[in-house]
């Protein structure tokens, strides 16, 4: 994985984090306006970060396509692999 | 439904193999307090569950918790990579690799295979909710103990200790759940029993 990949997706591994912790607290408050905005902003943010990774380096889900022509999914690495984090 | 999602929660790169040290990080995969006890745990737990809130919550843990299962499966496939005849002799890894090879296989440390006799899912909120926030203190307390074999590991420490705070912040969610379900019991309910299975809506 060159410099540039990993440095991408570890502001989207970021971004999902930051979306992901902000939607468990609201889980358990689910009226903390303030939570609910800053989840939409860190959602939002990870979404786009996501499409660029996608379209740069291929799907991340199984129904996401970015116009190549080959199957990109079974392509190496797998996130267990060291050259795939 | 679930979709797969081809990354990890949290990077992992391990560049120093360590076989012994993934037959003891083994145990967060298929052990007594392993993150695949916990995510079946969960998300057995949330069909009894009658609030909205703790129905979200037990879903949401339940689906990361398989996240971290995927984790701790991967550092076991990374310390385990490219191992020489003395490496699989080495003491602590020799009765696993007899067992499994290199396969990642759920068992704890001392050698149990996982067994869902060691979770519950009693259909009762008050009782759910209690064993979840144990659960959440013995991952952690097994994080404690993991920590104190990896020192010499800094790739192997960075990924536990995420997962270590996990355990931590998934127990504050649990007690705000635990909070919702007594605030919307009978205020009468000192005890903390769950009249819903008896008392007729």
């Amino acid at each position: 994985m060159s410099n540039e990949q990993e440095m991408l997706l570890r502001r989207l591994s970021g971004a999902q984090f930051a979306a992901w912790e902000t939607h468990m607290y609201l889980d358990t408050h689910p009226n903390d306006t303030v939570a609910l905005e800053a989840n939409r902003k860190y959602h939002a943010k990870a979404m786009e970060l996501r499409k660029e990774y996608e379209s740069k380096y291929g799907p991340l889900n199984h129904g996401d396509t970015y116009g190549d022509a080959r199957f990109e999914w079974v392509k190496d690495p797998w996130p267990w692999e060291r050259t795939g984090n | 439904m679930f979709q797969y999602e081809k990354k990890l929660q949290y990077p992992i790169n391990i560049k120093t193999t360590d076989p012994k040290l993934a037959s003891l990080i083994i145990t967060q995969y298929g052990g007594p307090d392993g993150e695949l006890g916990a995510s079946l745990r969960y998300l057995s737990q949330r069909f009894a569950m009658p609030y909205p809130e703790l129905k979200a919550l037990l879903t949401d843990i339940g689906t990361e918790e398989l996240g971290h299962l995927e984790m701790i499966g991967t550092i076991v496939y990374q310390l385990t990579r490219n191992l020489t005849e003395k490496d699989i002799k080495t003491a602590g890894f020799d009765s696993y690799f007899v067992d499994h090879t290199s396969g990642v296989y759920p068992t704890s440390a001392s050698g149990m295979s996982y067994t869902a006799a060691q979770m519950q899912s009693k259909g009762d909120v008050l009782a759910d909710l209690h064993e979840d926030l144990a659960a959440e203190q013995k991952a952690r307390t097994t994080y404690d103990n993991i920590l104190r074999f990896c020192s010499d590991n800094p790739d192997v420490r960075d990924a536990i200790k995420f997962l270590r705070q996990r355990e931590v912040v998934h127990y504050q969610r649990f007690g705000e759940g635990l909070r919702i379900a007594q605030d919307r019991l009978n205020s009468k309910n000192f005890y903390a029993f769950n009249p819903s299975f008896d008392i007729p809506k």
